[in-house]
């Protein structure tokens, strides 16, 4: 039992602020860990970049080799690391770089260095911010309250299929492919089929979590010439399991639920906005009086929820 | 008579439900107030308490209830009335998934729809649906009327037992294991008999009775034809 939602706004806000609440009114789903990405306003060139470091004694190193790697791919930090640490063993970082070359080349070089360091998301626009705790807590250690954005994902995790590990949180960047994040309620029961043979096409996964999984095979399946819409249909009878996921770019969120309408999803949409949730009293922490729920509970659902002109891309 | 207001907003579910009870014991209404979907309001309710819930409610709404009347204004989320032994719950707006879920007894009657699973291993009672019931209703009912007005979802009635699911208007697919038969005037008048005190009652319905087809129930393993043509 985890708890997901999704917030759409219709214009660059507090959405920071509004995933917190969602998250904070779920943390009886799972208090394990808590995550969010976060989607702003697009930068022109560049990326941010959100990662891990797994040993403090070695942060000025660890950095040092990772900026290497960029290096040899021709880019450079543009702007100077900022390091999130506390009593916790691992400690966070945030900084902006300049365009590698290939990007998923470079980001295969430096995952070579995951067992020290890791990137939790590189985009134009998004950034995923995760770590062990309940949604305050997150929120108060990483500055989530503050970020303004036009949509994101949050997610409260109860760690089933995994390890309670910051990285094995959610939500998941869909590496190497920039500015795609997924957050997941459910079980996927063919996981390590569908990971071998991604697997054996080249893509890494960095944890033991399924959820991984579907970010990575959403993102395949659009690489290989299918609509959002149309991988997140094929989903439904490709993956095995009871789940109801949602994953973001930076045009909108899409949805996707299994054939056995196992996990639920509600919905409210008013004045253009949009909140989604795992449960009807997140999402009625953002639109506080009664307006109306759309519940999604039925099996083998899709969609999409666009960014600013929703309606037409839904 | 005069009522009692209780306010839930963001305080302790179980300090609100033990001034539910409390208030119970007066006979006199009750009335809760800005209860913003919250989970577990008014479960394991003695005989007797007449409670409006103001708005929506989150999971498990009335669940264990034993002889109280519920009216819920709005919606509610997951297993409204999970196994209530006696009493009556109405919703106003739509049920969500698993819709008195192991009931005993009572009457569950909610005006719009309900999610997957509505009636899932019931054991007695009535649920009377003014809408259509979702996705796989009725599984494994062991006891008991599903009555749905509207229509239902994909894989109805999969798996039942001895429960029965009425359903007048468009049932999408049936499940796995399930006749459906044509019921008599006895047993109809029987349903209206349910749906009489809601003033639900209209006699040019076309209902559709299903009921177990018993292949999984007395399933031989001996003879395991029956159960692969399913």
């Amino acid at each position: 039992m985890c708890g997901i939602a999704g917030r759409i706004l219709n214009a660059p806000g507090a959405v920071g602020r509004d995933l917190v609440a969602l998250m904070d009114a779920q943390e009886h789903r799972g208090a394990d860990s808590t995550g969010f990405a976060v989607y702003s306003t697009p930068l022109d060139k560049g990326y941010v970049l959100r990662g891990m470091g797994f040993s403090k004694a070695r942060i000025d190193a660890d950095l040092e080799t990772f900026r290497a790697t960029l290096k040899e791919h021709g880019a450079d930090f543009t702007s100077e690391p900022v390091i999130v640490s506390d009593t916790s063993k691992h400690y966070s970082f945030r900084m902006e770089i300049s365009d590698p070359k290939n990007l998923q080349a470079w980001v295969a070089d430096a995952d070579e260095l995951s067992g020290h360091i890791e990137i939790q998301s590189c985009g134009r626009s998004l950034e995923i911010i995760k770590d062990v705790g309940g949604a305050t807590q997150v929120s108060e250690k990483h500055k989530v309250h503050d970020m303004i954005g036009t949509h994101g994902l949050g997610h409260a995790r109860l760690a089933t299929e995994s390890s309670v590990l910051p990285n094995a949180s959610h939500p998941f960047w869909a590496r190497p492919f920039s500015d795609v994040a997924i957050v997941h309620n459910g079980q996927i029961t063919d996981y390590y089929t569908q990971r071998d043979r991604l697997r054996r096409e080249g893509y890494r996964f960095l944890t033991e979590n399924d959820s991984e999984l579907i970010a990575v095979w959403v993102s395949d399946q659009m690489k290989q010439g299918l609509s959002m819409e149309q991988a997140l249909k094929k989903s439904i009878n490709s993956i095995d399991g009871v789940f109801t996921f949602m994953i973001a770019t930076p045009d909108g969120i899409g949805y996707a639920k299994d054939r056995f309408a196992m996990k639920p999803l509600v919905v409210i949409e008013q004045m253009g906005e949009l909140a989604a949730a795992t449960e009807e009293q997140a999402v009625r922490t953002v639109f506080a009086d009664e307006c109306d729920v759309i519940n999604y509970d039925g099996p083998s659902q899709f969609g999409i929820w666009g960014v600013g002109n929703r309606s037409m891309a839904a | 008579m005069s009522e009692i207001v209780i306010e839930v907003g963001k305080r302790h579910i179980r300090e609100i439900n033990e001034e539910i009870q409390e208030a119970s014991k007066t006979g006199k209404p009750i009335r809760i107030v800005n209860t913003l979907s919250r989970h577990n309001l008014g479960v394991g309710l003695p005989d007797g308490a007449d409670l409006t819930f103001e708005g929506s409610v989150g999971y498990y709404c009335g669940g264990l209830n034993t002889g109280s009347k519920l009216t819920i204004e709005r919606n509610c989320g997951w297993a409204v009335g999970e196994g209530m032994a006696k009493g009556h719950i109405t919703v106003g707006g739509r049920a969500g998934m698993s819709c008195g879920a192991a009931m005993i007894g009572g009457t569950i009657h909610v005006k719009g729809d309900t999610g997957p699973r509505c009636g899932v291993a019931m054991k007695g009672g009535n649920i009377v649906v003014e809408g259509k019931i979702g996705y796989q209703s009725g599984f494994m009912a062991h006891s008991g009327k599903i009555i749905a007005l509207g229509g239902a979802g994909e894989s109805c009635a999969d798996a039942l037992w001895e429960g029965e699911v009425w359903v007048a208007g468009p049932v999408e697919s049936l499940g796995v294991d399930v006749n459906v038969i044509e019921p008599t005037a006895e047993e109809v008048a029987e349903v209206d008999a349910i749906l009489e005190p809601l003033g639900l009652v209209d006699t040019s319905r076309d209902w559709r009775k299903m009921v177990s087809g018993q292949r999984l129930w007395y399933f031989e393993a001996r003879d395991a034809s029956a159960w692969l043509m399913i």
